[in-house]
């Protein structure tokens, strides 16, 4: 069709052809301004867009291509920091909850060296009561380790139980706050004789307390010994809350061990009363006044 | 070029197509430019008629082959470049591509024999003349060339007269056919 068209127009084509040739004869030997030649500075003009629009399109193609590759990176990279991390945290729950039982375990071992007279057990809470109602658990001690029923479960805070159900390698404890449950207590300030009795709630309640006895919110309360199981004048809790009523007062307790939160606990395998020979954190006889032991 | 133009003038026929001796056409081209240089040594006088155009056109119009006119104006102005001092080869090479590209154009679809028309036809393709080479000037030069002037007006008026007369003595040197 070209072909046709020169053809066609052949003298034309051939002026224009004959003009283009001398004007690229002009362009080799003018120079323009900064004695750049004619023909270099077209050259460059029409070269430099084009060179310029390349430039451009291979920076964003290769910014583009870095962005994605860097994005694909990035994608793998924040998966495996993604997987880090969590590794970490695993490891960091891991490492806190060894050190949390590093301190209990410590606890346990400062409250029994404290104890050097005493015949305790320690062991680990293995479970619970699937009865909502019922406040028990169980620790890994059992027939095997002497463990037999009607001893006391404490902990260096204060009590915790007595065991109710004992199995060859288990047994089963009745916490303080059970509805079954009964402690033979006596406030620490006025030594004011009662029994802890559980309510189904998760403070006991200290009974038989007659209305004329000044009762104080903060008093502490301790084993009297009396129920022959619990040594005495181990702590139990403070008072909560204590209301008149009839025929005696209602005292809520705030139980010294946290019945909730049990992990390590110690079975005092004998009622023998706990004289403290040198305490870090004496148990909370040591701030009540002298009184006679059963 | 005689050749050339020769093989140029039989593909035009509704026109008649003048022939000439051989190497006339070479001849008066060289004559046209070696004249012009001489003339210039006596100034504006020289400046008032531009020898080379006329004989461009003269012979463009003669043979009547664009192909022909272009190549021999092109040839023409390139030789009066070269002979110039400070016009870069090409200025009037391409002036005169373009004069002899029309001249035979128009020497082909019309009688340019008479001495009206022939004056007519100088003095317009003067004007092209100047306008392509200005307008080469400004593009190409950067330089402002004016495309007419009062000057130009009577240069253009005194090339087309001596172009009347030249195209008459130049008519001799036609072949008989």
């Amino acid at each position: 069709m070209s072909d046709t068209l020169i053809s066609r127009h052949r003298p034309l084509s051939l002026l224009a052809a004959l003009i283009l040739v001398q004007v690229l004869l002009l362009a080799f030997q003018i120079k323009r301004e900064n004695n750049v030649r004619l023909v270099r500075y077209w050259t460059v003009q029409t070269l430099t867009p084009v060179e310029r629009v390349g430039t451009w399109s291979f920076s964003k193609i290769g910014g583009l291509w870095s962005g994605y590759i860097g994005l694909r990176n990035a994608r793998t990279e924040n998966a495996r920091l993604q997987k880090e991390l969590d590794e970490l945290r695993m490891r960091n729950r891991e490492l806190e909850s060894q050190a949390a039982e590093g301190q209990r375990l410590a606890s346990l071992l400062n409250f029994r060296n404290a104890h050097p007279e005493a015949s305790m057990l320690a062991a680990e809470v293995i479970g619970a009561s699937a009865d909502p109602t019922s406040h028990t658990l169980f620790i890994n001690r059992g027939e095997r380790d002497h463990v037999h029923r009607n001893l006391a479960v404490i902990t260096p805070e204060g009590v915790v139980g007595k065991i109710v159900e004992v199995f060859p390698t288990s047994s089963q404890v009745l916490l303080i706050n059970d509805k079954e449950s009964g402690v033979g207590a006596l406030f620490a300030g006025t030594r004011t004789h009662g029994v802890v009795k559980g309510s189904g709630d998760p403070n006991p309640r200290m009974d038989y307390i007659v209305n004329d006895e000044k009762v104080q919110v903060g008093d502490k309360i301790l084993t009297s010994g009396e129920d022959h199981i619990f040594p005495k004048d181990l702590p139990i809790g403070k008072v909560e809350s204590a209301k008149a009523a009839v025929p005696f007062q209602v005292i809520s307790i705030d139980p010294a061990a946290r019945l909730d939160r049990l992990e390590d606990v110690l079975v005092l395998l004998t009622q023998q009363e706990l004289t403290p020979k040198k305490t870090d954190e004496p148990p909370a006889a040591a701030n009540t006044p002298p009184h006679a032991h059963n | 070029m005689d050749t050339m133009l020769s093989a140029g003038a039989r593909s035009e026929s509704n026109v008649e197509v003048h022939k000439y001796y051989g190497g006339a056409v070479p001849l008066v081209c060289f004559l046209a430019l070696v004249l012009q240089a001489f003339l210039h040594k006596y100034g504006r006088v020289a400046e008032l008629v531009d020898l080379p155009l006329l004989v461009t056109i003269y012979f463009g119009v003669s043979r009547r082959n664009p192909v022909s006119g272009m190549f021999l104006g092109a040839a023409i102005g390139i030789a009066q470049d070269a002979l110039s001092h400070d016009n870069p080869i090409g200025m009037y090479g391409i002036a005169k591509t373009c004069v002899g590209y029309v001249a035979s154009s128009v020497g082909a679809r019309i009688d340019t024999e008479h001495p009206i028309a022939r004056f007519g036809l100088v003095f317009i393709l003067f004007h092209f003349h100047q306008v392509v080479l200005a307008v080469t000037e400004r593009v190409l030069l950067a330089r402002p060339m004016p495309m007419f002037t009062l000057r130009l007006l009577l240069d253009s008026l005194v090339t087309a007269g001596v172009g009347v007369v030249l195209f008459a003595l130049l008519d001799r040197l036609r072949r008989r056919q």
